[in-house]
Order: structure tokens, then C-alpha cells, then sequence
């Protein structure tokens, strides 16, 4: 039975990792985060988004903080998530190679823009 | 009520995801539902949980936590049983004692069949090995007769290569064939051959078999005219037995002919009609013993000093034993020199010679065969790709039992001066010719092919392969491995 692997960097995964690089974030906050990001095409059930946080623990990439209430939800405490410094190498990385992957895409004339 | 639903949703989940997040997830639901109210929103997020269920679940039972994959890894690399563990929770009381009474049952069962089988003679030593010396007897004939059935052209050439007798002496003298098995000689032997008529019958025989299958028609003819002129001269007379007759005819063919891979054979025992043809299930039993046998492959091993050593007792099909030869290769690849150990090789495919003195070369190299004209696949198949022997030092071993394709192997390494021979003279057999009957008792081996040797005028039929650093062939490795740590220690 394989290991869960993050190379390559699964999609999800890293639509946490850039939920996580404005400011630290709790499950239902994340969740949240990545559907604005996305203009709501991702929208990360529990057990999507659950088990992503489990690698990017494990992986070191995010790391846990100390449970705390979210003033806007009530008084329910909830578990944080930061970025770590190597999830932020991992995230621009990953950037930057869908960059490349952009630029070849506007070599090859399949979509049009500069701004890449 | 929609949490609840939830909450046995989760269960689906593996423990240790359900250990880990138990409490987020449902909290995750809850703000969901607050935050999306209405109808379509509120199927919506169903749809999106039941998506989410289809995705995770599948994933998340493929998935392995680390500590325990840790753990697993250093027991299975050291090939003893690994076990996966599955679940954190303990197993319950009930499985527990299920589990006990299945381990009872079983070895209760194992215990009643132990009993019963000991009523039965399990097969003898001596039977087995007797059933494998059967198994094995072509290769102990030679080169041509471990020819198994592939393709029917392979088929119908060995039909009449095939020698289905032992050789009784492996000099370069003319062969006397003796069945297999046979301990002691009959009252009859040895026939007398002093009626004139009879020799006179037999060399028309083997003149008109020379005339006939013999490569060189011209040399068929005078060979033919010197055998008269030796009748004639009464060269013939003294001869009393068939085994006599053979040997003289035999001399007087190669003086005639220069070709020592001509031979008159007798046979004590009457020679069938028609030699056997190889049949499928002649194959199958091959590929079984040679797959029982690991193709022969005997030993492959790094000695000191990183000098890797082969024991190859055969030449075998490579249809059947390319993979277990190409794994023995690969295996010593890193090694700084090679010996190969042919002390007791019978002999089989030069198929199988050219594909392992292919790792000895960087470029395609000629590899005569004194069976075969050449063809593309007389040269090696040099390089092969991430082979990293081509300029190691390469050196085999030889015995006087070393024998035919074996001798090929060593005898064209040793002409392209690729490999040092450490050990004795080999046996001398090419088995070049192919069998053609005379009758009950006589043969005659007739080369019908024109190879090529770009050596030498001769080969090491009747002669043997000389090595080039003479020693017992007991003290052969040793005397490899010196003269390899000497190699390595010069560069």
C-alpha cells in the first residue's frame, strides 16, 4: 500500500498551500479560502480537504497551532494552519513551473495574454 | 438530522482518520449547513459531500501512515514475512476467539495429514537422479542433440544430427559407439569384418555418402579415389573387427580430406532406423529441467578483489534460459575482472555462446561455429546496452570434460584473444557433422555446411582447445583468481 506522495504536487494540496500564504487558517476557513480562490470550481469536502492536511503535516509543508475560537463562527474552538517556510518554497515552486507550463502554452499559441 | 447522517457518513472512514479528525469534519459540515441555507445550496453541499465521500474514501484505505510503512520496510528487504497493519484499533474478543479456534482447526488438520502421508514411500534419492541423468542425456552427446524442438527446421536438422550413444573414448581417435548403459561387451563382440565382400559392401557405402552429402564435391571425389586406392593396395586386410574398420576408414578419410570433422562410427548396439525427432514434449521437459537446474547457471558470485565468478555447466536454449543468463550478467556487471568456470560444461546452444561473450565485446564480433555457415547471427550482439564487462579481464576455466559448444566458447574468446584459458586441454569435440546410417551397426558424421574459421585451417576437433596457462583443473580458480588480482593490481 503506497504512501500518499506530493510529487507531483496534488491540486488540491496546493490550493491549501496558497489559502495558507495570506494568513493562518482553520479546516472550515481553508475550505472557504480555496473556493474564492477558485471562483468556487473547488469546493474541498471533508474528506478531501482532511486528508490533504494530513500529508502537508506530514510532509512539514503546514503546520499545526493551538486550538482557538473564530470570533465570526461562534465559540466552537478551532485547530489553526500556517505555512511553513518549506511549504512556501514548495508553493512558489510549484508556481512557477505552472508559469513555465503558461509560457509554453503562449509559445504554442494556445491562449493568448502577456502578463505571464 | 442532516449532522447525523453525516456522522455515520464518517464512519466509512479508516480509525486513524477518524482518530485525527472525528471532531473537525463534522465541525466543518455544521458551519457549512449555517452558512448555506435554501434548497439548492443545501443539495448542493450533499452533492458535494457524496463526491467527496467517492474521492477520500477510496484514498484514504490505499493510504499507509508513515511509522508503520517504516517498520515494514527493513523486514521486507531483509526477505523475511513483512505484516501490514491494517487498522490502530484491537482486534475484538470476538475475532480473537474465531481467529483461535481457525488456528486450532488447521493445525489439527495438518496434524491428521501428516499422519496419513506418512504411509506413503516418499520417492528415493537414486530414482531421482536417475529420472534427471535421463533428463540430461543430450547434453552429455554434444552440441547437436540438446537441440530442442523450437521451430521444424531446428527439428528436422537435429533428426540426423542426433547421436543418440555415448562416445566410448574421447581421444581423436575414429568413435566406437557404445549404448548407453552398457557395462560390458557381448560374447559377440568384436564382429569380425574379414570377409571382403562385407568391407568391400561398406566402403561403397561411405563413398557414396561422401559423394553425396559431403560440402566439397571435389574433395567427396578424391577422398572416394584414395579409399579405392587404399582397397587396392590391400591397406585394408588386416582389419578384424567392425570398431577397426571404422577407425582405419576414419584415418584414411581425414588424411584424404584434411577435414577432421569426417568420421566412420560403430555402433555395438543396431542403430534405429530413424533417429528420433525432437517432439514438443521433448521441449517441455527440457525448459522443466533446465528451469529445476537454473539453466546450469551453477554459481554467480563476487569473489575478492571483486572478481566476479560464473559456474556454467551447459550452453543452454536460449528460447528457455535468455532471462536466467541475461540476470546472471547483470549481476557481476560491476565486477573488475570475470572468470568463467566451463570445467564442467557438456557443451549446448552456441545460441547462448554468442549471447554471453556478447558482454565481453563493445562491438560486434565474429564468433565461428563450426556447425554453421555464417549468418547476421554469427556475430555478437556487442554492445548490450549498460554492459560495463567489455574491457574487464576475462578468464575460464578448462577441463579435459570441457566439451563442444563450450569448447566453442572458449576456442573463439581465445582466437580474438579476448579471455586467458586457465586449466587443461578440452575434449576436442565440434560436432560439426550431421549423422547419416549406413546400417545396422555403421554411420558416418558428414560436415554439409561450409563455416567459416577466420583463425585457423583447423579447429579443436580431435584436438582439443589448448588454454593458455596450463594447470589441474583443480587448481584452475585459484590459479584465475592470482593471475586476476595481479591483472587488477598493474592498472
Amino acid at each position: 500500500m503506497p504512501k500518499r506522495k506530493l510529487d507531483p504536487l496534488p491540486s488540491a494540496a496546493f490550493q491549501i498551500l496558497l489559502a495558507l500564504a495570506g494568513e493562518d487558517l482553520h479546516g472550515y476557513g481553508i475550505m472557504r479560502q480555496v473556493a474564492e480562490q477558485t471562483e468556487s470550481r473547488m469546493r474541498l469536502g471533508p474528506g478531501t480537504l482532511y486528508s490533504s492536511i494530513q500529508t502537508l503535516l506530514e510532509a512539514k509543508l503546514i503546520e499545526e497551532l493551538d486550538q482557538r475560537e473564530d470570533a465570526k463562527l461562534g465559540q466552537e474552538r478551532r485547530r489553526y494552519y500556517r505555512l511553513t517556510s518549506t511549504g512556501r518554497k514548495m508553493a512558489r515552486s510549484e508556481a512557477q513551473r505552472l508559469a513555465d507550463l503558461l509560457r509554453v502554452a503562449r509559445a504554442r499559441k494556445i491562449l493568448r495574454g502577456e502578463y505571464v | 438530522m442532516s449532522e447525523k447522517i453525516y456522522a455515520c457518513l464518517l464512519r466509512l472512514f479508516p480509525s486513524h482518520f477518524r482518530e485525527a479528525y472525528g471532531d473537525q469534519a463534522p465541525q466543518l459540515f455544521r458551519d457549512r449547513a449555517r452558512d448555506e441555507k435554501g434548497f439548492f445550496p443545501r443539495v448542493r453541499l450533499w452533492l458535494d459531500l457524496l463526491a467527496d465521500l467517492a474521492i477520500s474514501l477510496p484514498r484514504q484505505y490505499r493510504y499507509v501512515r508513515p511509522a508503520f510503512a517504516g517498520a515494514v520496510a527493513p523486514q521486507r528487504l531483509e526477505g523475511t514475512p513483512a505484516f501490514f497493519v491494517l487498522t490502530d484499533e484491537s482486534p475484538g474478543s470476538g475475532a480473537l476467539i474465531f481467529g483461535c479456534a481457525l488456528s486450532m482447526m488447521a493445525l489439527s488438520l495438518f496434524s491428521i495429514l501428516l499422519v496419513h502421508a506418512g504411509s506413503h514411500r516418499p520417492p528415493s534419492a537414486s530414482s531421482y537422479q536417475r529420472a534427471y541423468a535421463s533428463d540430461s542425456r543430450p547434453f552429455a552427446s554434444g552440441h547437436a542433440s540438446e537441440q530442442a524442438p523450437g521451430d521444424a527446421q531446428d527439428a528436422i536438422r537435429n533428426a540426423s544430427r542426433v547421436k543418440p550413444y555415448e562416445t566410448k573414448s574421447n581421444d581423436s581417435q575414429p568413435k566406437v559407439l557404445l549404448p548407453l548403459g552398457s557395462s560390458r561387451f557381448p560374447d559377440a563382440w568384436p564382429p569380425q569384418m574379414q570377409d571382403v565382400a562385407e568391407r568391400k559392401r561398406l566402403m561403397n557405402a561411405v563413398i557414396d555418402n561422401l559423394k553425396k552429402h559431403y560440402v566439397d564435391r571435389e574433395v567427396a571425389r578424391k577422398t572416394a579415389d584414395a579409399l579405392l586406392a587404399h582397397e587396392k593396395n590391400g591397406d585394408d586386410d588386416k582389419v578384424a573387427d567392425g570398431g577397426a574398420f571404422a577407425s582405419l576408414l576414419t584415418q584414411q578419410i581425414r588424411d584424404a580430406s584434411h577435414d577432421m570433422h569426417l568420421e566412420v562410427v560403430y555402433s555395438q548396439e543396431p542403430l534405429p532406423d530413424l533417429l528420433p525427432e525432437s517432439t514438443a514434449a521433448d521441449f517441455a521437459r527440457y525448459r522443466k529441467v533446465m528451469e529445476r537446474d537454473n539453466c546450469t547457471f551453477k554459481k554467480v558470485e563476487i569473489l575478492p578483489h571483486n572478481i566476479g565468478y560464473l559456474k556454467l555447466n551447459a550452453f543452454p536454449d536460449p528460447r528457455v534460459c535468455r532471462a536466467t543468463a541475461t540476470a546472471a550478467m547483470a549481476s557481476l556487471n560491476r565486477a573488475d575482472a570475470i572468470i568463467f568456470d566451463l570445467r564442467d560444461n557438456r557443451g549446448g546452444y552456441s545460441s547462448m555462446v554468442s549471447l554471453i561473450a556478447a558482454y565481453l565485446f563493445d562491438h560486434p564480433e565474429y564468433m565461428y561455429d563450426p556447425q554453421e555457415s555464417p549468418t547476421p547471427h554469427s556475430w555478437t550482439l556487442s554492445p548490450v546496452a549498460g554492459n560495463k564487462l567489455a574491457d574487464k579481464p576475462a578468464f575460464v576455466l578448462t577441463s579435459a570434460s570441457t566439451n563442444s559448444a563450450a569448447e566453442q566458447f572458449c576456442y573463439d574468446l581465445k582466437m580474438l584473444k579476448r579471455v586467458t584459458l586457465v586449466g587443461e586441454t578440452t575434449r576436442g569435440s565440434a560436432h560439426a557433422g550431421v549423422f547419416h546410417r549406413i546400417d545396422d551397426h555403421f554411420g558416418m558424421g558428414i560436415p554439409e555446411v561450409l563455416p567459416v574459421n577466420p583463425f585457423s585451417n583447423t579447429d579443436w576437433e580431435g584436438t582439443g582447445v589448448e588454454p593458455d596457462v596450463k594447470v589441474d583443473a583443480a587448481q584452475a580458480l585459484e590459479t584465475a583468481q592470482k593471475l586476476a588480482e595481479g591483472r587488477l593490481q598493474k592498472k
